[in-house]
């Protein structure tokens, strides 16, 4: 079973309100996608549509090209945390755990294998009602791997997380990519993506915005910047931009420069050269956030222009 | 279907609250049968009770526990949310729910035999002390009587039909206690309205199509005549009730959003 998951234009309206408008993108192995947008743009939803369990008015999910409810075994195939709070209160994690087990036709030996592997041994044998989320997150988590599927889907599974926690989750969802499994990991904060997600899907109000990787993202939307601090504004200014930068006015303080179009090194050669005097050059990395902003904040400009349009 | 089963039985035998519950439903039917046992005298002149129905009342309030244990089974899962989890698991929902009727059927014959057992044993204890004896022409409760088998039998056969009609309302209306107070209702207060309508013609036609009043039938051995259906054909009526309840419960869990 190929390890894919492709969505295609799948629609869906709760009463008056629009969750799903044509969202469609696929998920392909070996790397963690990030799914990301702001609360209410249709994630949790898709991923639901994915796992069969709602239904939509149009367009088809499928896991490695088979409907989910075609399944035979589904835990084989997709392991997924939707709501770590999602269990019976009462019942162990281990025996949470064993029922999943049985259905899907596995022993109780592989379930001792995950509570392992979700560092869960200690607290296997106590009511999974008092676990704290973080401790849920990891019996979420044991449940996913259950199946060893070649599918992962996660909902928001940095929530709750302590430090040690995020640490964790982030080298297992590096983990699991590197062993090709194809890993779909949804967020409403692009941050706790980066130096994880290979892919980003970007949505917002049931649609897809933006689908790339995280390389071309980081290039596209924003470029790096280097901030220059210096006495002699005008000259440095001059010479950068004839060497091509686009140089505007720093945010902090009267010295500064913000320059774009050249690296840090391009900056300080160009300055040297020309005995500009300078006393720092820094360069400044796009981030992942940074980048989503920018998206996003494209897609909001365009929403709004277009209710203007519509409410003259 | 095999795993599915496998899965439910684990579930239930994994919370405490089953073994908890099937314990009432054998205490309580015990304790309430006895009750009625010896609560009831027969004078030497002769009377009206008929043993089997008395041995066998605690069954009224037994089917109450046995209501709540099947409306839990999927009910529960809707109020924590663990449906989504199992539903992802076993994603063909009719064999869910038929799973989840099978492992409670086999849980309420087992709770429900000894329930019944205990209360015939009780009735023909209690009984002979307040004049149901043969000299006054009862003889002593015994399953080798071929009524009283049949109302013991049926009795257990009842209590499984409360549960699986109790199953498909729960899958209907999903929160656990919307379910019990429809079930306990649907139960309850139709031999209330029997009570106070007063044209015979409604009073029969009411208790004919009433879960309750016509389910237990099946515990008459006197003045069957007089009743306004048959032992078996008033278990059947409980019957189609169940088979409705599980029938619109399964198509509705099919057609919904988990």
């Amino acid at each position: 079973m190929q390890a894919t998951i492709d969505v295609n234009g799948l629609r869906k309206r709760f009463g008056p309100t629009v969750a799903l408008d044509g969202m469609s993108f696929s998920v392909k192995p070996g790397q963690v996608t990030g799914f990301v947008g702001p609360n209410g743009a249709g994630k949790s939803t898709t991923m639901r549509v994915i796992l069969g369990l709602d239904a939509v008015e149009e367009g088809s999910a499928l896991i490695g090209g088979r409907p989910y409810r075609s399944l035979r075994h589904p835990l084989r195939h997709v392991g997924a945390l939707l709501d770590a709070a999602a269990l019976q209160p009462s019942r162990s994690a281990r025996n949470h755990l064993l029922w999943l087990a049985h259905s899907q036709g596995l022993t109780a030996g592989r379930v001792d294998e995950v509570i392992e592997q979700a560092g869960l041994r200690q607290a296997a044998r106590r009511k999974a009602g008092g676990f704290s989320l973080g401790m849920r997150q990891r019996l979420g988590i044991a449940a996913a791997l259950l199946g060893d599927p070649p599918v992962i889907i996660l909902d928001e599974p940095f929530n709750g997380l302590d430090p040690d926690g995020i640490v964790w989750m982030r080298e297992l969802l590096a983990e699991l990519a590197g062993q090709g499994r194809a890993v779909l990991v949804s967020s409403h904060l692009m941050s706790e993506l980066q130096d994880v997600a290979g892919h980003v899907v970007v949505v917002g109000r049931g649609r897809v915005i933006a689908d790339t990787g995280v390389a071309e993202l980081l290039a596209t939307v924003s470029g790096d910047r280097v901030t220059l601090r210096t006495t002699a504004r005008q000259e440095a200014a001059r010479v950068l931009e004839h060497a091509g930068a686009v140089v505007t006015a720093g945010a902090d303080g009267r010295d500064a420069l913000t320059v774009s179009g050249l690296t840090a090194e391009g900056v300080v050669t160009l300055l040297s050269r020309n005995t500009v005097p300078f006393s720092e050059v820094a360069a400044h990395r796009a981030t992942l956030e940074e980048a989503y902003m920018e998206l996003t904040r494209d897609a909001v400009e365009f929403r709004a222009a277009a209710g203007r349009e519509a409410a003259r | 279907m095999r795993q599915q089963l496998h899965a439910e039985w684990t579930k239930l035998r994994t919370v405490t609250g089953t073994g908890r519950l099937l314990l009432g439903t054998v205490m309580l039917t015990l304790a309430v049968s006895a009750a009625a046992a010896a609560a009831v005298s027969c004078p030497p002149a002769g009377c009206d009770y008929d043993p089997a129905e008395i041995s066998l009342f605690g069954v009224q309030l037994g089917q109450a526990v046995v209501a709540i244990l099947a409306v839990l089974t999927i009910s529960g899962e809707y109020g924590t949310g663990m449906i989504r989890t199992t539903l992802a698991a076993m994603p063909v929902r009719t064999t869910v729910l038929a799973a989840k009727a099978v492992v409670l059927t086999g849980l309420t014959l087992a709770a429900g035999t000894l329930a019944v057992l205990a209360s015939v044993l009780a009735g023909r204890l209690i009984l002979p002390g307040n004049g149901f004896t043969p000299a006054h022409g009862r003889p002593l409760l015994s399953l080798a009587d071929g009524p009283m088998l049949r109302a013991a039998a049926g009795s257990v056969l009842y209590l499984v039909l409360i549960a699986l009609l109790s199953l498909g309302i729960a899958a209907a209306v999903r929160d656990s206690a919307v379910a019990v107070g429809s079930v306990l209702g649907l139960l309850y207060l139709f031999p209330v309205v029997i009570l106070m309508v007063s044209d015979q013609d409604w009073q029969r036609l009411l208790w004919r199509i009433s879960p309750m009043n016509a389910g237990l039938a099946i515990q008459a051995t006197t003045h069957l005549s007089s009743l306004p259906l048959s032992p078996w054909a008033g278990l059947g009526v409980l019957a189609v009730w169940a088979a409705a309840a599980l029938l619109g419960g399964g198509l509705l869990l099919r057609l919904r959003d988990a």
